[in-house]
């Protein structure tokens, strides 16, 4: 690498500006160029320092992470790594500033020990190697407004025509949620996602993408039943797979180890996506670092599934995706802004999954089903 | 530059346990201000923020009882738990603050924390919900839920299709049974011979209990009591409830609308227990640009260097050198121009001297501003002294602060903390009278003790004042003649002044009962001998019901002085600018005696005339000697100093005097001069009491 990585440092505790920058300093190709302890100061250090890429502590006094992270993406354009919490709290205000635009985050857990931080010193400095990489944010979305009630869910609960299995890391959060809104209560698909997000993130990140999508999306349960018109989110720290029942399909959660690190693995998702629905399964890579799902996206393709890589101009982060075109596991390479009716197109299928005689029985027992949710 | 990890780990706990402190003191004033205003949201959020923090850095430290106490206490500071206990949040937060003070004095020292117990009850009292439903939920046995998965509210529905009824079935197993794995086969066993099972938790053998509990959904076309006979198991299930599933019989039309209903009630359920920490959030969102500094605003601004105090000390010293250097060149340059008159070296001489003695003036300026902070570093921690004694002694003490920004040497700010707080405790514990008395005195019921801080000159004067009762100088005399420290005699030429400093006196208390909060047993002369070993006097103002006033005068800094010199018996004194009212010159013949004293009248005062010399031998001395007299004004007092020679005035840099270099208590320090002369600085606050102490010394001799 030429020039060392510019990093400012903000944080409002004394002792994480010291423990960052030299923890960050042992990356020969990191400079931790300034510290701030909130978000004014930050803010004077950037136009002075011009730092590559700043690190975020989110809970700050005076002008707090949120207000500054607004102000960066509206006039620095530098990209941000948010050092968060993990807690709900945190979750939730990640998840705000994942949608302002803040690049990627890494969680501080409440009981880092010692060893623990050496960890998340590895993640902070991978993920601002690859922000620095990305130059400024390529693309921030904006938020649509929420859908009214009304607008939303109308038709009846239905089996799904097509399986689709979403493996997204970086850049994940706003790219799922411009997707998700585009998509109407209508769409025939189910569909499954693994985001990399610690546990606890996972929960909040599936209520707000609820919120403003007009499909349900909800975080997935074991047990949950494949339906059209539904997004189930992997919680973190747990693999999703899918099985075939004799009376419907369903999501179940399994505590597997880690697959290369990951927790939940996209592979192993894209893997028993491609072993239980075979042809009726898409498989989707999107935005992320690393490559983790491309494997899996292969298996898909064998299986006689319909692969999809995100394109590379349109992704935060591109390894995920590209990991998956070099090894021609990718079927079709789609912009974000396509995706959703691209997706659509392909899950107007001839005939729906289940092998259900009568939709309308199948319609009639599945809204039993699910009023017993009031009961119970 | 590389460190090993043990320098990086002593490094990192030394930055962390110094910005502790900071976050303690945050904590200390939001618990205050929480105290006055339970509601007040910004010092609640600087409370969690201060928290938040704390928990962080000392897990990152490796101190993991005090970030999991921090934890738990983080996770109870919620506005919704607050609010429910709006009584209880200042003092959670005042004990916790007390209580990470003690878990971080251990660590400090290498030892086992406290457990934190008295923070511990709080954070649970926090949680108890004012109802007891927490409670009868703990003792009761586990209760069933019968929450289903979807695929298994699936195969409910599909029965309810085939015409069979459906009954959730809650099997609790005995608590002394078997194997609880085999409970579970036996059990289980029993629900299939019962009807067909639709779902059943825990779904494996293994993760069920002695005393657990067992669920089903059970399809069946038999009665529930016929299944209740069915599953029971004597010494295995100890209680059977069964339930059955009403069939809904509506069209399915309207069991969709029942659907969506439902469905949206639940997604706005769960949005409202969000809300509370979604809606705090959105209103920081919202908060102005330019929002109001918090709490923590005040730790510190960026862009501050964290230095040992004892670094700047040694670059003190090097300047205190290089201003004896200074005059050491001007003396011998004066030595020059005395030799060479004529010489044209001479102008450039003084003005390489001009421009040195400028630079050095600011060089030296700016060091002493590096050790100036503000008095509010120190004035912040009594708030919470007040609250405490008032809490204690049930009194309403309101504390007003002033002159916060009074700058002050960090060495005489330290030196003042021990003895202000005293003070302060004092003035609430016996200057503020309780409820009744004040009522009955006709004054209002809330005490006030006012702390203020000013520039005067060269020094810095600290009040205390408080509008108590004052201080009773009749008790006052009682008590220090019952004591032995003075004599009735004594008493009766003293003025109101000197009487109001004999509660310095050691060994004196003119409290009715030694209480817990003020008597332990120090006194006033605590208070007294700090402010001399700071070369600062104090002097009190009382009126009896009215109140009364501590003036604690002490110098802008310890370093240098601008002193006067003289000569007296042939040494060299030296006596703080800033103490000399004037100069004056008189003939022996115009000093009287007063008893034991020497007076002489300036103008309309007379005043006392100290002799130096006199203080240790006493020599007779011409009548008809005109004598200067450099006129001393300590605190309220002044007295003239009879000198033999005055030898101008010149910057002092003090060095202490090593114990037993002090012969004499009434010299505090010396100085070198640039020729190497050693000066004795002259300790004019002890000066002051010797002459006090001279008559009955005189009466007794």
């Amino acid at each position: 690498m030429s020039a060392k990585i510019r990093v400012l440092v903000v944080d409002d505790s004394a002792l994480m500006r010291k423990l960052i920058p030299q923890v960050l300093q042992r990356d020969p190709s990191i400079e931790v160029v300034g510290t701030a302890m909130d978000g004014e100061v930050g803010l004077r250090k950037l136009d002075e320092l011009h730092p590559h890429v700043v690190t975020l502590d989110l809970d700050m006094p005076r002008m707090d992470g949120l207000e500054m992270l607004r102000q960066i993406t509206r006039k620095h354009r530098v990209p941000v790594i948010v050092v968060s919490a993990q807690s709900d709290r945190g979750a939730s205000v990640t998840l705000k500033a994942l949608a302002l635009g803040a690049f990627d985050f890494v969680t501080k857990p409440p009981d880092a020990a010692s060893g623990r931080m050496d960890q998340i010193a590895a993640e902070l400095a991978q993920k601002i190697k690859v922000a620095a990489g990305s130059g400024a944010p390529k693309m921030i979305i904006t938020v649509p407004p929420l859908k009214q009630k009304e607008q939303r869910r109308t038709s009846m609960p239905n089996w799904p025509t097509r399986i689709v299995a979403i493996g997204i890391s970086t850049g994940g959060p706003n790219a799922l949620q411009y997707l998700f809104s585009q998509l109407p209560p209508e769409f025939p698909g189910c569909i499954l996602v693994v985001q990399h997000m610690p546990e606890g993130f996972t929960e909040m990140f599936a209520r707000r993408l609820d919120e403003c999508s007009a499909i349900e999306v909800k975080e997935a349960q074991s047990g949950d039943l494949l339906l059209a018109g539904r997004a189930l989110i992997c919680p973190g720290n747990r693999h999703l797979k899918v099985r075939r029942m004799e009376h419907g399909n369903v999501a179940i959660l399994v505590d597997q180890p880690r697959v290369n690190g990951h927790r939940p693995s996209a592979n192993v998702l894209f893997h028993s996506v491609a072993q239980e629905f075979g042809s009726n399964a898409i498989g989707v890579l999107m935005t992320g670092m690393g490559d983790d799902g491309a494997e899996g996206l292969g298996a898909i393709q064998a299986a006689g599934g319909m692969t999809i890589a995100q394109s590379p101009d349109t992704c935060i982060v591109d390894s995920m995706p590209r990991a998956a075109i070099e090894r021609g596991f990718a079927g079709r390479v789609v912009s974000l802004s396509n995706l959703s009716s691209y997706l659509q197109a392909k899950c107007v299928a001839e005939r729906p999954l289940t092998e259900q005689a009568n939709q309308d029985s199948a319609a009639a027992i599945l809204t039993t089903a699910s009023g017993l949710r009031r009961r119970s | 530059m590389t460190f090993s990890p043990d320098d990086r780990a002593s490094e990192l706990r030394d930055l962390f346990f110094e910005s502790a402190e900071e976050i303690l003191q945050a904590m200390n004033d939001a618990g205050l201000a929480l105290e006055e205003h339970p509601s007040d949201k910004e010092s609640l959020r600087s409370v969690r923020r201060a928290v938040h923090t704390l928990k962080g850095d000392s897990a990152a430290c490796g101190y993991r009882e005090l970030s999991e106490l921090a934890h738990e206490l983080e996770d109870v500071l919620t506005p919704d738990l607050v609010k429910e206990h709006a009584g209880l949040i200042a003092e959670v937060v005042l004990t916790a603050a007390d209580t990470f003070r003690d878990m971080l004095a251990a660590y400090r020292s290498n030892l086992q924390p406290p457990d934190g117990g008295a923070l511990r009850e709080y954070v649970q009292r926090l949680l108890r919900k004012p109802a007891t439903a927490g409670r009868g939920k703990s003792s009761e046995e586990a209760t069933a839920t019968f929450s289903w998965t979807e695929y298994e509210r699936l195969l409910i529905a599909e029965s309810f299709r085939r015409g069979e009824t459906v009954y959730q079935v809650a099997l609790h197993l005995a608590s002394e049974a078997v194997l609880p794995a085999a409970a579970y086969e036996l059990a289980k066993k029993a629900l299939e011979r019962a009807g067909k099972i639709l779902a059943l938790r825990p779904e494996n053998s293994g993760d069920v209990v002695n005393g657990g509990l067992l669920e089903a959904a059970l399809a069946s076309t038999k009665p529930a009591d016929w299944i209740r006979n069915r599953c029971q198991v004597p010494s295995v299930v100890a209680q059977i409830s069964v339930n059955r599933i009403p069939l809904m019989e509506t069209e399915p039309r309207d069991v969709l609308d029942i659907l969506v209903e439902s469905e949206a009630a639940a997604v706005s359920a769960s949005v409202a227990g969000q809300s509370a920490d979604l809606g705090e959030i959105d209103e920081d969102d919202e908060a102005p640009l330019s929002s109001a500094p918090t709490g923590l605003a005040h730790a510190v601004a960026e862009n501050t260097l964290r230095v040992d105090a004892g670094r700047i000390d040694t670059v003190m010293n090097l300047v205190g050198e290089l201003i004896i250097g200074k005059s050491m060149l001007q003396r011998t340059i004066a030595e020059f121009e005395r030799r060479f008159a004529k010489d044209a070296l001479r102008g450039k001489f003084s003005d390489a001297l001009a421009f040195q003695s400028r630079i050095l003036n600011e060089l030296q300026k700016s060091v002493m501003k590096i050790r100036m902070v503000p008095v509010e570093q120190l004035f912040r921690r009594f708030p919470r002294i007040v609250r405490d004694v008032a809490k204690h002694l049930n009194k309403e003490i309101a504390l007003e602060i002033a002159g916060q920004n009074t700058d002050l040497d960090k060495s005489i700010l330290d030196a003042l903390a021990e003895p202000l707080a005293h003070l302060i405790r004092n003035a609430a514990d016996h200057g503020i009278e309780t409820a009744g008395e004040r009522a009955a005195a006709g004054k209002p019921v809330n005490g006030t003790v006012r702390l203020d801080a000013y520039h005067e000159g060269d020094q810095v004067v600290i009040e205390v004042s408080d509008n108590g009762r004052g201080i009773d100088r009749e008790k006052v005399i009682q008590r220090a003649i019952e004591r032995g420290l003075v004599s009735a005699t004594d008493t009766s030429r003293m003025n109101e002044s000197e009487i109001n400093h004999l509660i310095f006196t050691p060994g004196f208390s003119t409290a009715e009962n030694v209480t817990e909060i003020s008597g332990r047993g120090v006194g006033l002369d605590v208070v007294k001998s700090a402010l001399d070993n700071l070369k600062g006097s104090i002097e009190i103002e009382t009126e009896p019901g009215k109140g009364t006033t501590f003036r604690l005068i002490v110098p802008l800094t310890l370093a240098s002085i601008q002193a006067l010199l003289f000569h007296v018996a042939g040494r060299l004194y030296a006596v703080p600018i800033s103490s000399v009212v004037e100069i004056t010159r008189i003939t022996e013949a115009e000093v009287h005696r007063v008893d034991d004293h020497e007076v002489f009248q300036l103008r309309q005062q007379v005043l006392t005339l100290v002799r130096l010399e006199r203080l240790e031998s006493t020599e007779k001395f011409e009548r008809s000697k005109r004598v200067f007299v450099v006129v001393i004004g300590a605190g309220s007092r002044r007295f003239g100093l009879a000198v033999d020679k005055l030898m101008g005035e010149e910057e002092l840099v003090i060095k202490a005097l090593e114990d037993q270099l002090v012969t004499s208590p009434l010299v505090s320090g010396a100085s070198i001069l640039g020729d190497g002369t050693i000066v004795l600085i002259l300790n004019i606050p002890a000066v002051v009491s010797h002459l006090t102490r001279i008559p009955a010394v005189g009466a007794t001799a």
